[in-house]
């Protein structure tokens, strides 16, 4: 792992030090500022600066924060909970690992501005099970916090600002990253997505008034409250602004992270991760996460904000870009793809349960040389029956890739078709 | 009250209720709004995952699940149109994929709501061949059900059930994506009061009653509606028929006495209607036609009248209020008072099940009949109409006549014993728990001669004239 991103902005610029995991450490680099301008607020205010800023939440939805934050119900009797999404379960994705190993104080900080602004009493930090790294670095946080007294009765010395914090580590399912998937495995219950209504804000974790946002969210609040919207909304575009840690993997030379501006150009991200590995050309590149669909070469010019990926028919995501060389089977891909979207499916929805596991089998069949041109009129036709009629998005996610494969590689499936075999160098079995 | 639209015809629907509630609310559901469904029903909570209640809201740019959807002031719903229809068909495709597709072996068949929408949303060839889900059949679920996993949908409705009705919670779903399986959690058969229910609920053919799967094609039976009689709740019920024998009671919706649930001893009481019958008359233990019976019933009367003896009338809790209101006219021809009664009383719950174990205790104390349970005293003579369980209570009667449909200890004693129908013989009304007067009707014909209560009384009346 990194210790810190080969680009580095305002969020990461200080990840290389080690004593910024360190409540002194990060004091000592002006951290707090923000929480300490919030206190100053009322709480309308702080959520009305969060909502001017134009932050878009960062866990592959792209909700407006600001927005989110104010469907909170104003009063209730009930405790109001924030939790936080750290489970990172994205394929391609892994920047929220970095920003809770080395800016865990980031984070905290963050939510104790969104506690501030929503009321809340307590947050869970639901981090990935297999991130056991940003769990200590988290725990040794909130420790520190606590000992600190920022944590608790009256954080910062502020009378009647209560508010605790809880690690929480997962099982390891990528449905616990969906909301409320994650709220049931909060709870302790199988993780399958929640039907809405109710929405978390009105009935969330344990029934409780719940805002659910993600680790590097919460991460970029405290900037916005120190240095002001305008300093934030300076970077990135008009829709999308600030930045955001672009995780690159695959056949580049630099695989990592870079911090930079949302609607930087794919390519110029391509040209930091050192191009492509060993000289070789440039097959495709899935822009956000294995569940976005994925851009032929022609788009390489296209900025990373969601935005301007809508209209060349994919997603920002989780902005983990994995870009793909000449050598690769697309159809592997695909296999790859279903099979892992087959696996993870939580298995609630008709459409969802019995797609993905039909869509996995199609996939299997091509690129085992044994499909045939119904097989691939069926590839284009099931995902359609899956998307979007389910109750959380995660049919969405099975099923763009598989159609972004079919739209642009299209010849890669009907090679294998007439060969009757993969004419990839590697042959291929799950 | 919100005014919702659906297909050009306006509803007027509760606020704050869900499309499937609403409509279900004016009894509309699948009765004039036929929106399909799975995974919901009326007395469970809401899933949402079935997703074949899709239907097209106007405004909303995606198809909403009925279920799931609260209404609102003027909305305007379609269900019928080929954006639905493509929908419910793609539902419908996929979760064929892994169904075996077994009607003619499966006992569903013919009330199987996977037979009924296929039938409408279906397409008659599979498009693809791969191998189904490989999963279990006739697995041993607990004492009165048998699943059949490739068949389950996975609606979930039987898992909801044991959860939020006997709360129980003895099913769940294990594993994840097309690899989910119901099952019970290791080590906990599926045993309850009630567990019968999930085969009514299931829409497919995985859960049957260890009773009834195999007995019968369910076509060859007609249903005939009647009330369960072994607890004062009266559930109400639909018995199925064929050939004058009864297959089966199944719980029929009444939302003011049970839902629509019974539990397992009520559903397994239709043996009793063949079990232990009084077959033919008797008197003083011989066997005599009916109209000795009644003779010899009439001559006991008169004479213990003419000699001023006393003459006491025992009605049942099992009898109809139109028997008991004749007996109470009966026993007034004979100057013989008000009637006793006794109840037989057991273990009650907090669902269905109530400690009184007789339908029609409340029509007897509706008519003025006073309780006893223990001794009825000195008498010369007995009358009893219905059945009743408190033979002791005759230790120091002289003579018993005794009309009624089952032996009993009492039977063994009477000096005349006249046959009588069961509940499933005759038609009538019973008052429940909670008052409720509530019919039943003639099921099936006795294999044997057998009166009326009503006819046996008038019998013995012209024989005491």
């Amino acid at each position: 792992m990194q210790k810190e991103p080969y680009v580095k902005n305002y969020l990461s610029e200080h990840y290389g030090s080690d004593s910024y995991r360190t409540l002194e450490g990060y004091e000592d680099a002006g951290g707090f500022a923000g929480i300490k301008k919030a206190l100053s607020l009322a709480p309308e205010e702080v959520t009305e600066a969060v909502k001017a800023s134009g932050l878009r939440g960062r866990g592959g939805a792209g909700f407006a924060t600001g927005l989110k934050w104010s469907f909170m119900p104003k009063t209730s009797d009930r405790m109001k909970v924030i939790v936080v999404n750290g489970d990172e379960s994205e394929p391609g994705s892994f920047k929220d690992r970095m920003i809770m190993e080395r800016g865990p104080f980031q984070i905290l900080e963050g939510i104790l501005i969104g506690a501030w602004a929503m009321g809340a009493r307590r947050t869970f930090v639901y981090v990935r099970g297999e991130y056991k790294e940003p769990i200590r670095a988290l725990e040794a946080a909130v420790a520190e916090m606590g000992a600190k007294k920022y944590l608790g009765k009256a954080c910062f010395g502020k009378k009647g600002f209560e508010h605790d914090i809880v690690i929480h580590s997962g099982a390891g399912a990528y449905i616990c990253g969906e909301e409320t998937g994650l709220l049931e495995s909060l709870e302790g219950k199988k993780g399958q997505p929640r039907k809405k209504p109710p929405f978390p804000a009105e009935y969330g974790a344990f029934g409780l008034p719940t805002t659910v946002n993600n680790v590097e969210t919460f991460a970029h609040v405290p900037f916005i409250l120190e240095k002001g919207v305008e300093w934030f909304r300076a970077r990135g575009t008009a829709k999308s602004p600030g930045t955001t840690l672009f995780g690159v993997s695959g056949h580049v030379e630099r695989p990592g992270l870079f911090e930079l501006p949302l609607g930087t150009p794919l390519r110029e991200i391509l040209g930091l991760a050192g191009g492509m590995r060993g000289g070789r050309r440039l097959k495709g590149v899935m822009p956000g996460g294995l569940s976005m669909p994925v851009l032929p070469p022609s788009e390489l010019d296209v900025g990373m904000a969601e935005e301007l990926l809508a209209p060349k028919g994919s997603h920002l995501g989780t902005g983990g870009v994995m870009v793909m060389d000449e050598t690769t089977c697309m159809v592997r891909v695909a296999c790859v793809t279903s099979y892992f979207f087959r696996d993870e499916s939580c298995g609630q929805c008709t459409q969802c349960r019995e797609g993905t596991g039909w869509v996995h089998k199609l996939c299997e069949r091509i690129e085992q040389g044994r499909g045939t041109a119904a097989d691939l009129a069926l590839l284009d036709d099931i995902p359609s029956l899956m998307e979007g009629q389910t109750i959380c998005a995660f049919a969405d996610a099975a099923a763009w890739p598989i159609q972004g494969l079919l739209k642009h590689f299209r010849a890669d499936f009907e090679a294998h078709i007439h060969e009757k075999k993969c004419p990839f160098s590697e042959s291929f079995e799950l | 009250m919100a005014k919702i639209t659906i297909d050009g015809s306006e509803y007027e629907v509760a606020d704050g209720r869900m499309i499937l509630q609403a409509i279900d609310d004016l009894g509309l559901l699948m009765n004039g709004v036929d929106i399909p469904h799975y995974c919901w029903h009326p007395k469970l909570t809401i899933d949402g995952s079935c997703r074949l209640c899709q239907v097209e809201i106007e405004g909303m740019p995606k198809l909403q699940i009925a279920c799931n959807t609260p209404v609102k002031d003027g909305m305007k719903i379609n269900t019928a149109n080929e954006r639905v229809a493509k929908a419910r068909r793609g539902v419908m495709e996929l979760l064929l994929i892994n169904h075996p597709l077994d009607c003619p072996i499966c006992d569903q068949a013919g009330e199987c709501k996977l037979q009924d929408y296929a039938f409408d949303y279906g397409v008659a060839g599979a498009r693809t061949n791969e191998p189904r889900r490989p999963a279990k059949k006739s697995v041993d679920l607990g004492p009165t059900i048998v699943f059949d996993q490739e068949r389950c949908i996975l609606c979930r409705r039987c898992v909801r059930f044991c959860r939020e009705i006997p709360k129980t919670g003895e099913l769940g779903v294990f594993n994840r994506g097309d690899e989910s399986l119901l099952e019970t959690f290791p080590g906990v058969p599926l045993d309850n009061a009630y567990s019968m229910n999930v085969a009514d609920i299931c829409p497919v053919g995985a859960l049957t009653t260890r009773d009834f799967r195999f007995k019968i094609r369910v076509w060859f039976t007609d249903d005939v509606d009647s009330v369960c009689n072994q607890c004062a709740r009266g559930c109400n019920i639909s018995v199925s028929r064929s050939n004058n024998k009864i297959y089966r009671y199944v719980p029929r919706r009444n939302d003011q006495v049970n839902d629509t649930w019974m539990c397992d001893h009520g559903r397994m009481s239709y043996k009793l209607n063949g079990q232990g019958r009084l077959s033919h008359s008797r008197v003083d233990g011989k066997a005599a036609s009916a109209a000795a019976a009644t003779r010899r019933a009439g001559e006991l009367a008169r004479q213990a009248r003419a000699a001023g003896g006393r003459i006491v009338g025992v009605a049942s809790p099992f009898a109809s209020n139109e028997e008991l209101e004749a007996f109470r006219d009966f026993l007034g021809e004979l100057g013989a008072g008000q009637a006793r009664f006794a109840v037989p009383r057991g273990e009650g719950d907090d669902i269905l099940i109530e400690a009184e174990k007789a339908p029609n205790a409340a029509g007897c104390r509706a008519l003025g009949m006073s309780e006893t349970a223990d001794s009825l005293g000195h008498a010369d003579l007995a009358i009893v109409l219905g059945h009743t369980t408190h033979a002791a209570a005759f230790a120091d009667v002289r003579r018993v006549v005794l009309i009624d449909s089952h032996e009993s200890a009492l039977s063994a004693r009477a000096d005349v014993v006249i046959p009588a129908r069961t509940f499933l013989e005759k038609s009538g009304h019973f008052t429940n728990a909670d008052g409720i007067v509530q019919r039943f009707n003639a099921v099936v014909e006795p294999a044997f001669e057998a009166l009326e209560e009503r006819e046996a009384l008038a019998e013995i009346l012209k024989a005491v004239r």
